[in-house]
């Protein structure tokens, strides 16, 4: 019957490949897209956030915190309900990271708030006896690179369509408006160029600022700086 | 008779006059008997005689291939087709492996349309079971527990359960001792008694979010039954114990003067205006402030949500031992 396939190896071969080939994209491929789109409730980074998230790359954070809670009930009692595949759509790359020297921090901005992290970064061994993390003294001096993360805006947004809106675009149809787990739609802003991007990083730095104590961290804010400190604070707070 | 039949009992005899060998040498290092040796334990036995049979099996095993390529001759049917002017043989499949191949294509087709969508395991299932069969262990644990319990055992037992809660879930903010950690938090050793009172009203207090709002410092407190007077320091002292007590003793008139107008007059926070003053320092309060968190001066805290009504209590409980 097949004959013809059977002199003809290189059709043969072919043929094998295609069928192989179209097996794998029909079971990979609705899962694979039913699973990485957004959760209801999961929103894209603020400018902000995401320059903080750019900190926590810079300095390797993810070398020794994952971000993905396995479905253990000794660990979802740790870090709190497992991780589910949509939460991490607007996530790029994603940081599961592969090994915990520290905690899981997917969702640690639940249980941990602006001061403590203020307090951590400058000295985790004080606040946490025998932790072995080392300090990040330099984050209340660096600034914050927001231009980056404007950016990386900029080209989610159209690229991948992620939902960030303009602030020109607030309340028109063009909002890409984003469903909550309450029933309302949120959106996320951002600006319409980089000096409006940096004008809304500043107006979220002053938030987490006013609940931090360090005086130079403060008055950078102040005078229009974001010290990577408030930042990856932002990050951090975003986590949940 | 065939030289190779020759050979093959020619090798089978000298493979097992090694193998004599073998055991006797072996025995002589363990300084044994030979027949002490197999006759003592079976395994050594059984081991000698599949030794035995290996070797005849191997010899005459080989000796039937080796024949059958000097003797056989090529019969059968080929087949029509010839793809490199070779030949091949018709060789119809077994009919045993037809049988198999057809019941693997039946299981398939139920494993597929039943077996898989009926029986298939579930990560999120098996964590819910677990998380299901711990929180039902825990639960009837504790239960069989206050039932045996006399009064002082459960408050030890609450005391130590509240104790491991807090070094897993507290003590990165409020430090090992519970003392705040050099007033990076509040001082849980403080917290309950007199002091910690007469602090609250001498600095307000805000961020449990009751309908009232925040407290003020002692200049926005004053007296009603004095006129509106600004409150004294003895007056703060007389208050402070007053609450610290449960309500009880000297000081309700301050209190009354001073506090009731958002605490309400028996102190239970106006039935969820304030915070409940009446439980102040015990539990119950803790328990309050672990379900809404709190923002105060020092920092803020997040709510506690993640942990059962009972490890709540256990907390409350142990905090409550901190000042005692």
């Amino acid at each position: 019957m097949f004959h013809w396939l059977e002199k003809n190896p290189f059709a043969f071969a072919l043929g094998v490949f295609i069928t192989i080939a179209f097996a794998g994209l029909v079971e990979i491929v609705p899962n694979f897209a039913e699973s990485a789109r957004p959760l209801v409730g999961t929103t894209p980074y603020s400018t902000l956030e995401l320059a903080g998230r750019h900190v926590y790359i810079n300095n390797s954070c993810n070398a020794c915190h994952s971000q993905l809670i396995r479905p253990f009930k000794s660990e979802t009692d740790r870090y709190g309900h497992y991780s589910l595949s949509g939460e991490y759509a607007f996530d790029r790359p994603f940081l599961w990271g592969s090994k915990r020297t520290g905690p899981d921090l997917l969702r640690v901005g639940n249980y941990r708030t602006t001061d403590w992290h203020e307090h951590h970064m400058k000295d985790p061994a004080g606040v946490v006896p025998g932790s072995i993390m080392p300090a990040y003294k330099w984050m209340y001096k660096n600034e914050t690179d927001i231009d980056t993360a404007y950016a990386e805006q900029l080209t989610v947004a159209s690229f991948f369509k992620t939902p960030y809106t303009f602030t020109k675009d607030i309340g028109t149809e063009n909002a890409r408006m984003i469903p909550m787990k309450d029933g309302s739609t949120t959106y996320i802003e951002m600006g319409d160029t980089l000096e409006d991007a940096k004008r809304l990083a500043l107006a979220e730095a002053k938030l987490i600022v006013a609940d931090m104590k360090d005086e130079d961290v403060k008055d950078a804010v102040s005078k229009g700086k974001i010290p990577e400190i408030v930042a990856i604070i932002a990050y951090m707070n975003s986590l949940k | 008779m065939n030289k190779i039949y020759l050979w093959g009992v020619i090798i089978t005899v000298l493979m097992l006059v090694v193998t004599y060998y073998t055991l006797v040498i072996t025995a002589g290092d363990s300084g044994k008997d030979l027949s002490e040796i197999l006759s003592g334990d079976i395994v050594n036995l059984l081991t000698v005689l599949a030794a035995m049979a290996l070797v005849v099996i191997t010899v005459f095993v080989v000796i039937k291939y080796v024949r059958q390529m000097q003797v056989d001759t090529a019969d059968g049917e080929l087949v029509d087709d010839s793809w490199d002017d070779i030949g091949e043989f018709r060789n119809p499949v077994p009919q045993g492996w037809a049988v198999i191949f057809l019941a693997t294509m039946v299981w398939a087709a139920w494993y597929f349309t039943i077996g898989y969508p009926v029986n298939s395991y579930s990560q999120i299932g098996e964590y819910n079971e677990d998380t299901k069969v711990l929180n039902d262990k825990f639960t009837k644990d504790f239960a069989d527990k206050m039932q045996e319990f006399s009064e002082e055992e459960k408050t030890e037992y609450m005391i130590n359960m509240g104790e491991s809660v807090f070094l897993s879930e507290c003590k990165v903010c409020h430090g090992l001792s519970a003392d705040g950690i050099d007033g990076k938090s509040a001082d849980l050793n403080v917290w309950g008694s007199a002091k910690a009172i007469v602090d609250t009203i001498n600095n307000g207090a805000k961020g449990l979010n009751y309908p009232m709002g925040d407290m003020p410092d002692r200049n926005g407190i004053m007296n009603a039954n004095k006129d509106y007077a600004p409150i004294t320091d003895l007056e703060i002292e007389i208050v402070s114990s007053y609450v610290a007590n449960g309500m009880k003793g000297e000081g309700s008139d301050v209190f009354a003067g001073a506090c009731s107008s958002c605490h309400g007059l028996d102190g239970k926070g106006m039935g969820g205006m304030s915070p409940n003053l009446a439980s102040y320092g015990t539990a119950e309060f803790t328990v309050d402030v672990l379900n809404r968190g709190k923002k105060g001066f020092i920092g803020s805290m997040p709510a506690f949500n993640r942990l059962n009504a009972t490890q709540k209590q256990a907390v409350g409980a142990y905090i409550t031992s901190l000042t005692k």
